[in-house]
C-alpha cells in the first residue's frame, strides 16, 4: 500500500473542516526508534518506542486555531479543539497557506541502510567502548538511539508532501578521579558519526582535565570549541534572528538591519538543503518551498527569520523558517541548519584558553546577552596542542559584543544539533578564576 | 512468564490547555490530548521498555504479547538487576481550592489578559503572559499485583516584561504554579511586579565579579540546594560513579545548622501520590546537620548502592522512570532576616533565579540570579544585573553560615534525561560567605 493510501483520514480530515473554515493544515508524524542504555561499560536498559503526532491548524477570518493529540483515530476531537480554539485567537492579516509546488521527492535526510534495531545499537556501544579504552578513564554512562520518521503535511490549498528521516545518535560519559568527560555524536546517516572516536573523546577529556591548575582573574584570549560556542550562540543569539522576537521587541538586533553586528569575517546563515545534515528538508513546517537564508553577510545583518503568520502580519515574506518542536507541536520560527562561517585559519598556534564546554549557558540574558558560565574541560592551549588543564574557573561576557571581537574560525566545523558551528578565537574575554 | 522477573505498566493520558498573549494578541488558545503509556520488563540481565503511544489497557494474550516483545529488547541487555523491597502505597491527592475545568477558556484568557495588561508601562516594549493547565490520568500496575490510579492537575501562568531604552534591553519574569487548582485570579501584582523589575534594571550595575558574601533569597537558596546538593545525591549517578558524593556518607560538609531534604510526599508544585515504579513516596534527609545522610533512590539503585529509601523514581508520561528530586528544600533556621544581612555587612544579595546547572561527578555548579543589590553596612544599596554563582559541592556548603526562619518553596521544571518533570526548590534566606560570583563589572 503507498503511504498516502495510508493516510485517507487526512482527505477525510481536511474536507470536514472546509465546511467550518477557511482554511486548515495537517501535520502528521510516525516515528518509530530503539535505543540501548550503559550504566558503565553493560548495558543496563534496552527501549523501542513507537510515537505518533498529529497537530491540526484552522484559519478562519484571519483567526489561527490549533490543537494536537497522539492517537490520529481521535482526529475529529482534535479538529473541533483547533476550530474553538480558533475563535478565541486575535485575528490579523493572512493571506493564505502556501499552494503545492513541484519539489524533488528524493529525501535529504535519510538513510536507507540505517536498520532500527537493537543489535545495531549494541554494535555502535561495542565501538564507543573500544575507543574508550584509549585513555584510562573509567566509562559512567551511555547510549546509543536508532530512528525512522514519516513526516507528512497536507493542507486545504492541495499540499500533500511527506518525507522520510532516519536519525543515529550516541553519548558516552566518562570519569578520572573527579575528572568528567562527555562526547557525542548525531546523523541522519549512518557512515557519518564516528562511534569509536566518540568513547575515544569521551575518556581522553576525563583524563586530560585531571589534575587541572588554577587561572587568575583577568582577561585573555579564548578559544571556543563549536560545543561551547553552539551553547552561548543557541541560547542568545539565534532568538534575536527570530522574526517574532524582532516585531515583539525582544530582540538586541531588531534596530539594527543593514549594520555591523559582528566582526567583519563572521557570515551566518541557514541552509535547509545542505547534503547530509540533520536538519535539511526541501518545505518547512507549513510547507513553504526552503531556500537558503542568510542573516548576516560579512558582519552585516541582512534580514531576520519568519514564518508566515509573523510575515503576513508585518508585512515581510516567509523565509521558509517554520519548524514543529517535537510531535504535532505547533510551527514556530527557527532553523534548519544554522551555519557560521567566514575565513578560515590556524586559531590554536598562539596561546589560548580552549574552552571544550561550558556548564549553565541557558541562564544567560536572552535579552541583552550578558552570560557568566562555568568552564568545562578547559586547558591552556598553544601550537594547536592541549597544555595544561583549568580546573575550575567562570566565563563572564556578552554574546552580542562578544560576536565584535572574533579573531578567528577554526578551519574545521562540527554539526551541534541542527547548527554546523567552526572553533571561535575570541580575543581578551574575562575569565574569573576561583 | 518464563525469563520475567517483574514487570510494571505506566499509562498516562490527558490534556493540555494553553493561551499564549503576546503584547494584547492572543497568539493561541486551546487544548491538545495525549496518551501514552510505558512498560518496562525486567528479564535477568537488564531491562526491556517499550513506549507505546494511544495505548489501550488490555488483558491476556494481547498483553502477553507486549510482555514478549518487551522481554526480546531485554535480551540484548547484559546486567543482573536486582530491585531493592520498597513499602507501596499511595496518597491522596489534596483537593483544588477552584477547579481549573469548571473555568471557561474565554475567562481564563480574560484573566490572563488583565495580567498581561498590568505589565503596562511607558518603557516596557513587551509583555507576554502564558497559562498552562495539564491534567494528568495516570494508572500504574506491577507483576506484583500493585495496581495505583490518581488524577493530578498542574496549572498556573508565567508573565514577562521586556523594557528597554537606548539599546538597553532588559527583563522581569514572573511566574505562579500550582497543584491547588485554579490560581489566575487576582493576580495583576505580579504584572506590575515584572514591569517594575524589568524597568528598574535598566539602571541597574553590572556586579563585580569575585569572592564575597552574599546572601541568597528563598527562591535562589532553594536552586542552590537543587543544584549543589540534589542532583549529585541521585542514586543512579551514585551507581554510574557519576557523583562526588559517592562513598562520603557521614562526611561533614557542611555546618550544624545546614539540613537539605527532598520530600515527594509534601503539597508542593513537585508532590507525587506515589512514584513512578509504585512505591511510596518518602521523604529524605540528604544531608543531615551538615553530614552527608542518604541518597535518593529508585529500587535498583536501592539495592546496588543503599543508604536511603526508594520512592524517588519520576517520569514524564511514555517515558522510562528515573532517580528525580521532588520538592527540595534547605531546612529553616532561626536567624531573622535582618540578623543575616548583619552579619553579611558588605556583600551582594541575590534574588530570583534564571536556572542553574551542575555536572556531578566533577561536583562544579552554576547557577544564575534574575537580579541583585549591593550590601553596604547590612543594608541593600544598588541593584545589580545578570549575576552567577558557581562553586564546588564538597567545599561550597561549608560557607553556609546562616539560615533563616523564613522557608518558602518556589515551582519550576527540571530536565534530566531528555525528560522535564516539575519540581519546587525552596530555602529560607542564607548567608553565604565566599560565594564566587561571575558578573561583568571589574575593579
Amino acid at each position: 500500500m503507498r503511504w498516502w493510501a495510508a493516510v485517507a483520514w487526512i482527505d477525510q480530515l481536511l474536507c470536514e473542516a472546509q465546511k467550518t473554515v477557511d482554511e486548515a493544515e495537517v501535520f502528521f508524524v510516525k516515528a518509530t526508534s530503539v535505543s540501548a542504555e550503559l550504566k558503565q561499560k553493560k548495558v543496563n536498559l534496552a527501549t523501542s518506542s513507537e510515537d505518533y503526532g498529529l497537530g491540526i491548524r484552522t484559519i478562519h477570518k484571519g483567526r489561527i486555531g490549533s490543537s494536537s493529540t497522539n492517537n490520529p483515530g481521535q482526529w475529529r476531537e482534535c479538529l473541533s479543539a483547533a476550530i474553538a480554539s480558533g475563535k478565541l485567537a486575535t485575528p490579523h492579516e493572512w493571506k493564505g497557506l502556501p499552494g503545492p509546488v513541484h519539489l524533488s521527492r528524493t529525501p535529504l535526510s535519510f538513510d536507507a541502510s540505517i536498520r532500527i534495531e537493537p543489535q545495531v545499537d549494541i554494535d555502535l556501544i561495542e565501538k564507543m567502548l573500544e575507543g574508550a579504552e584509549e585513555h584510562p578513564a573509567e566509562v559512567t554512562a551511555g547510549s546509543a538511539s536508532l530512528s525512522f520518521a514519516t513526516v507528512t503535511l497536507a493542507n486545504s490549498k492541495g499540499v500533500r508532501y511527506t518525507d522520510k528521516y532516519t536519525g543515529v545518535s550516541l553519548s558516552l560519559e566518562a570519569i578520572h578521579g573527579q575528572s568528567t568527560g562527555y562526547e557525542f555524536d548525531h546523523s541522519p546517516f549512518m557512515d557519518k558519526v564516528d562511534p569509536v572516536s566518540v568513547g575515544e573523546r569521551a575518556t581522553f577529556f576525563a583524563v586530560e582535565s585531571d589534575n587541572g591548575k588554577e587561572i587568575a582573574t583577568g582577561e585573555y584570549d579564548i578559544l571556543l570549541s563549536p560545543l561551547a560556542y553552539g551553547e552561548l550562540l543557541g541560547n542568545v543569539f539565534v532568538p534575536a534572528l527570530s522574526g517574532r522576537n524582532v516585531h515583539a521587541g525582544r530582540s538586541r538586533l531588531a534596530q539594527s538591519l543593514g549594520e555591523t553586528v559582528t566582526d567583519p569575517q563572521i557570515s551566518m546563515y541557514d541552509d535547509p538543503l545542505l547534503k547530509k545534515a540533520s536538519g535539511s528538508v526541501r518545505w518547512d513546517a507549513e510547507g513553504t518551498p526552503t531556500r537558503r537564508v542568510d542573516f548576516i553577510r560579512e558582519g552585516i545583518l541582512k534580514t531576520f527569520a519568519y514564518d508566515l503568520k509573523t510575515a503576513y502580519r508585518f508585512g515581510k515574506t516567509s523565509t521558509a523558517s517554520a519548524i514543529r518542536g517535537g510531535f504535532g507541536g505547533l510551527p514556530s520560527i527557527g532553523h534548519h541548519n544554522f551555519v557560521v562561517d567566514g575565513k578560515r585559519d590556524e586559531v590554536a598556534d598562539e596561546r589560548v584558553v580552549y574552552i571544550h564546554n561550558v556548564v549553565g549557558a541557558h541562564t544567560a540574558n536572552p535579552m541583552s546577552g550578558e552570560f557568566s558560565v562555568e568552564l568545562s574541560n578547559a586547558f591552556w592551549m598553544e601550537g594547536g596542542e592541549f597544555d595544561v588543564p583549568l580546573r575550575s574557573a567562570m566565563l563572564s561576557g556578552n554574546v552580542f559584543d562578544m560576536h565584535q571581537n572574533i579573531s578567528g574560525l577554526s578551519k574545521e566545523s562540527r554539526a551541534i544539533g541542527s547548527m554546523i558551528l567552526p572553533s571561535i578565537k575570541i580575543n581578551k574575554q574575562r575569565i574569573i578564576g576561583k | 512468564m518464563p525469563g520475567i522477573q517483574y514487570y510494571d505498566l505506566r499509562h498516562v493520558n490527558g490534556q493540555v490547555t494553553h493561551i499564549d498573549i503576546d503584547n494584547g494578541v492572543v497568539e493561541s488558545a486551546g487544548t491538545s490530548f495525549f496518551n501514552k503509556a510505558v512498560i518496562r520488563v525486567l528479564s535477568k540481565t537488564g531491562w526491556g521498555v517499550l513506549q507505546i503511544d494511544n495505548y489501550s489497557p488490555c488483558k491476556g494474550k494481547k498483553f502477553d504479547a507486549i510482555l514478549k516483545s518487551a522481554c526480546r529488547l531485554a535480551q540484548i541487555t547484559q546486567e543482573n538487576v536486582i530491585l531493592g523491597d520498597a513499602p507501596h502505597g499511595i496518597l491522596s491527592v489534596p483537593p483544588m481550592k477552584e477547579d481549573p475545568r469548571d473555568v471557561c477558556i474565554e475567562e481564563k484568557s480574560a484573566l490572563l489578559s488583565e495580567i498581561e495588561k498590568a505589565a503596562q508601562h511607558p518603557f516596557v516594549v513587551n509583555r507576554r503572559a502564558n497559562f498552562i493547565e495539564k491534567i494528568e490520568h495516570v494508572r500504574f500496575t506491577d507483576s506484583s499485583e500493585n495496581e495505583y490510579s490518581y488524577e493530578m492537575c498542574r496549572s498556573g501562568f508565567n508573565i514577562l516584561a521586556v523594557a528597554s531604552r537606548n539599546g538597553n534591553i532588559q527583563m522581569g519574569y514572573e511566574r505562579e504554579h500550582s497543584i491547588h487548582g485554579f490560581n489566575l485570579r487576582h493576580q495583576q501584582s505580579l504584572g506590575i511586579k515584572a514591569a517594575e523589575i524589568a524597568v528598574a534594571l535598566l539602571d541597574a550595575g553590572v556586579a563585580k565579579s569575585g569572592k564575597m558574601r552574599a546572601v541568597l533569597d528563598p527562591e535562589l537558596a532553594g536552586v542552590f540546594a537543587h543544584e549543589a546538593v540534589g542532583h549529585a545525591s541521585e542514586g543512579d549517578l551514585i551507581c554510574e560513579g557519576n557523583s562526588v558524593l559517592k562513598g562520603k556518607t557521614g562526611q561533614k560538609i557542611g555546618n550544624d545548622n545546614l539540613t537539605i531534604i527532598d520530600d515527594p510526599g509534601i503539597f508542593e508544585f513537585g508532590f507525587d501520590p506515589v512514584d513512578a515504579e509504585g512505591v511510596a513516596v518518602c521523604r529524605t534527609e540528604i544531608i543531615k546537620n551538615g553530614v552527608i545522610n542518604a541518597f535518593l533512590h529508585n529500587r535498583e539503585t536501592l539495592s546496588s548502592v543503599g543508604n536511603g529509601v526508594a520512592g524517588h523514581a519520576r517520569a514524564m508520561p511514555g517515558e522510562p522512570p528515573l532517580v528525580r528530586m521532588s520538592n527540595t528544600f534547605i531546612e529553616a533556621g532561626d536567624a531573622t532576616e535582618h540578623e543575616i544581612f548583619e552579619e553579611c555587612r558588605n556583600g551582594i544579595f541575590l534574588k530570583g533565579s534564571r536556572g542553574g546547572q551542575v555536572d556531578p561527578g566533577r561536583g562544579i555548579f552554576q547557577f544564575n540570579a534574575e537580579y541583585g543589590y549591593l550590601i553596604k553596612n547590612g543594608e541593600c544599596t544598588k541593584m545589580v544585573r545578570d549575576v552567577s554563582l558557581s562553586g564546588e559541592i564538597l567545599t561550597t556548603l561549608h560557607g553556609i553560615t546562616l539560615c533563616g526562619n523564613d522557608r518558602t518553596m518556589s515551582p519550576g521544571y527540571c530536565g534530566k534525561g531528555g525528560q522535564s518533570v516539575p519540581v519546587s526548590d525552596g530555602a529560607p534566606h542564607i548567608l553565604l560567605c565566599d560565594a564566587v560570583v561571575g558578573g561583568s563589572g571589574v575593579d
